[in-house]
């Protein structure tokens, strides 16, 4: 059925929306990879002709510039990547739990329980931002890995619980049964059975979760916006609104790009999968 | 695998009556509420108490300063309209829903159609569409900034060579709504794909037959799309407009790094979090967070009543 475009109308379209899709990140690598002056120059050049990693070597704390560039971006990177996988590995935890006993155990309250949290989906940011903080503050969460992680988890908890649900719905029960008439426990054959057929399922909500994780901005923006703790992208924004080169700012934006990049080139089916499972159904 | 551990780890115990258990309805005792409590604990603490919170706390006067809250009646709500700086925000952020919608919509279906027929490198093409999504608004809005740059930007740097302006010009800020606009096409940009991948769901889930009938009967593209296609994936349409709505009502990390704290394109969310965070004015930051979760989730059941019907393809 794969067959080369014919129509010269859809090859154009085609083209336009690739182009529309990565030219804002081919801009901020082009202008990452140049020389001031080169990067102002007018009208604008579309090439690197002689690329240069000064950028990143300031943002990075070498060379000349570095000072009023990095403000410990390595820091923010390690705190992005901490923040980010703890999030995702509790949301999995609690989401595969739950996910399982909802599609197949029976208990009591079952359906108004799964509701109410599936309920919080449709909650905006701002029924939780402000109220999250105080609680945060008066535990003395604030600026603290374990706090931005459990907010954060509390927020993809409902759409992972959500994926998960659908994915455990989805196998087959046969193999359940045949574990269980095998004198397997619920536990054993959740473990031994259900978890590996439903792998698939789990990466791709993990996938997504991460996704979520790495974007967060104003939750870690009123949360957790020392050095210590801040991510990479509310460090961003700082260097940003500071007076520094463009050509470092955008090599800190490539930083920011480069591991989301890597995720939807090499696990793009997961993603497409995990976002059409948690939207259409 | 933490997963995995962390299920081995409880749970087990003697199940003697397993085998004799399998025909008859049955509970699962304890288990399941194990099973189900760390979600109970998470959602109960930081998704429903802080809404309650809201809720609550909108009605109250708050000095974070010096000391207990009192009621309010609706004082914070007034006092919220009264500021022209929500007011304002209140206007731009409808300008922000419109274009929200419109783009992420309009160029999402137009990318499903694109995608929709298989063809050679069709996989390739849809990870290079994804990759808008997966990145952080918060960096999107920062080269983005650098594209409407006023002095060395490639936007002014294109239509100055395609003689579309004179001069270089400046984009963000100088007009409202032409601002608002730019701002919003950032946030297209990330949404879009969501747009795209749901309705494109849709349109695979549409049985060839029902094309080779209307080809069959001789119908244009044009009217095959009308009649055919556009009613069969409402649903799918109706979904990601709720999506595109809700992310463009809560648009803030492209307004805070494309527009700061400036009232020219500030949104409601912008506003909120300025007046709440930097004005310590929690009152009214609780008020505009209440009306504007209210409004929202409003809207959404609305949308989802006026466009979502099942779909039969028979």
């Amino acid at each position: 059925m794969k067959r080369p475009l014919r129509s010269p109308g859809r090859l154009v379209a085609l083209v336009a929306v690739v182009f529309w899709s990565l030219f804002p990140v081919y801009w901020a690598l082009k202008t990452s990879l140049s020389t001031n002056a080169a990067a102002q120059q007018a009208p604008a050049q579309l090439f690197v002709t002689h690329p240069t990693g000064v950028s990143y070597q300031a943002l990075f704390g070498a060379g000349p510039e570095s000072a009023d560039a990095a403000g410990g971006i390595a820091r923010s990177l390690i705190n992005i990547v901490v923040e980010t996988t703890g999030a995702t590995v509790l949301t999995l935890a609690i989401a595969v739990l739950a996910g399982y006993a909802f599609a197949r155990l029976r208990f009591r309250l079952k359906s108004v329980i799964f509701y109410a949290v599936i309920a919080t989906l449709t909650l905006p940011v701002y029924a939780t931002l402000i109220p999250l903080y105080r609680i945060m503050s008066d535990v003395g969460l604030v600026n603290t890995y374990i706090g931005i992680i459990f907010v954060y988890t509390s927020g993809f908890v409902p759409l992972a619980l959500w994926i998960m649900y659908n994915v455990f719905i989805a196998l087959p029960a046969s193999l359940e049964e045949a574990a269980r008439i095998d004198g397997a426990t619920t536990m054993q054959t959740f473990h031994r059975v259900v978890l590996p057929t439903a792998r698939p399922g789990i990466a791709a909500t993990a996938i997504i979760t991460f996704l979520f994780g790495w974007g967060q901005f104003i939750f870690p923006l009123v949360l957790s916006s020392t050095s210590s703790t801040e991510p990479l992208t509310v460090l961003l924004a700082a260097i940003d609104s500071r007076n520094v080169p463009y050509t470092i700012i955008n090599a800190a934006a490539i930083v920011a790009v480069a591991i989301p990049a890597v995720v939807v080139f090499f696990l793009n089916r997961w993603i497409v999968t995990g976002i059409t499972a948690g939207a259409v159904k | 695998m933490t997963v995995t551990d962390a299920a081995a780890g409880e749970g087990y115990g003697p199940d003697p009556a397993a085998p004799a258990r399998a025909r008859r309805p049955r509970r699962d005792g304890a288990l399941p509420y194990v099973m189900i409590a760390p979600l109970v604990v998470f959602i109960g603490a930081l998704a429903i108490y802080p809404t309650v919170l809201t809720v609550i706390e909108a009605f109250m006067h708050i000095d974070p300063l010096t000391g207990p809250n009192h009621f309010a009646g609706f004082g914070n709500f007034s006092a919220i309209f009264r500021d022209p700086e929500v007011r304002q925000a209140i206007v731009n952020t409808g300008w922000y829903a419109l274009f929200g919608v419109a783009l992420t919509v309009g160029f999402g279906t137009g990318i499903a159609l694109l995608l929709q027929r298989p063809f050679r490198g069709r996989g390739v093409v849809l990870a290079i569409i994804v990759l808008p999504w997966a990145l952080p608004g918060v960096v999107e809005g920062v080269i983005w900034s650098w594209i409407y740059n006023p002095t060395f930007g490639v936007l002014n740097s294109a239509l100055k060579s395609l003689h579309l302006i004179g001069q270089y010009q400046l984009f963000i800020g100088a007009h409202q709504v032409e601002t608002i606009l730019l701002i919003a096409l950032v946030q297209a940009w990330q949404i879009t794909p969501l747009a795209a991948l749901i309705v494109l769901a849709a349109l695979e889930a549409i049985p060839g037959e029902l094309y080779e009938a209307a080809s069959v009967d001789g119908a244009s593209w044009h009217r095959t799309i009308r009649r055919v296609t556009l009613p069969l994936i409402r649903p799918a349409l109706a979904i990601a407009t709720v999506e595109a709505l809700i992310m463009s009502l809560n648009i803030f990390d492209q307004v805070y790094v494309l527009n700061a704290n400036s009232t020219t394109a500030s949104s409601l969310m912008s506003t909120t979090y300025f007046i709440t965070f930097q004005d310590l004015n929690f009152g009214e930051g609780y008020a505009l967070s209440l009306m504007a979760t209210v409004v929202t989730v409003a809207i959404a059941i609305g949308v989802v009543k006026l466009l979502y019907r099942k779909v039969d393809y028979q």
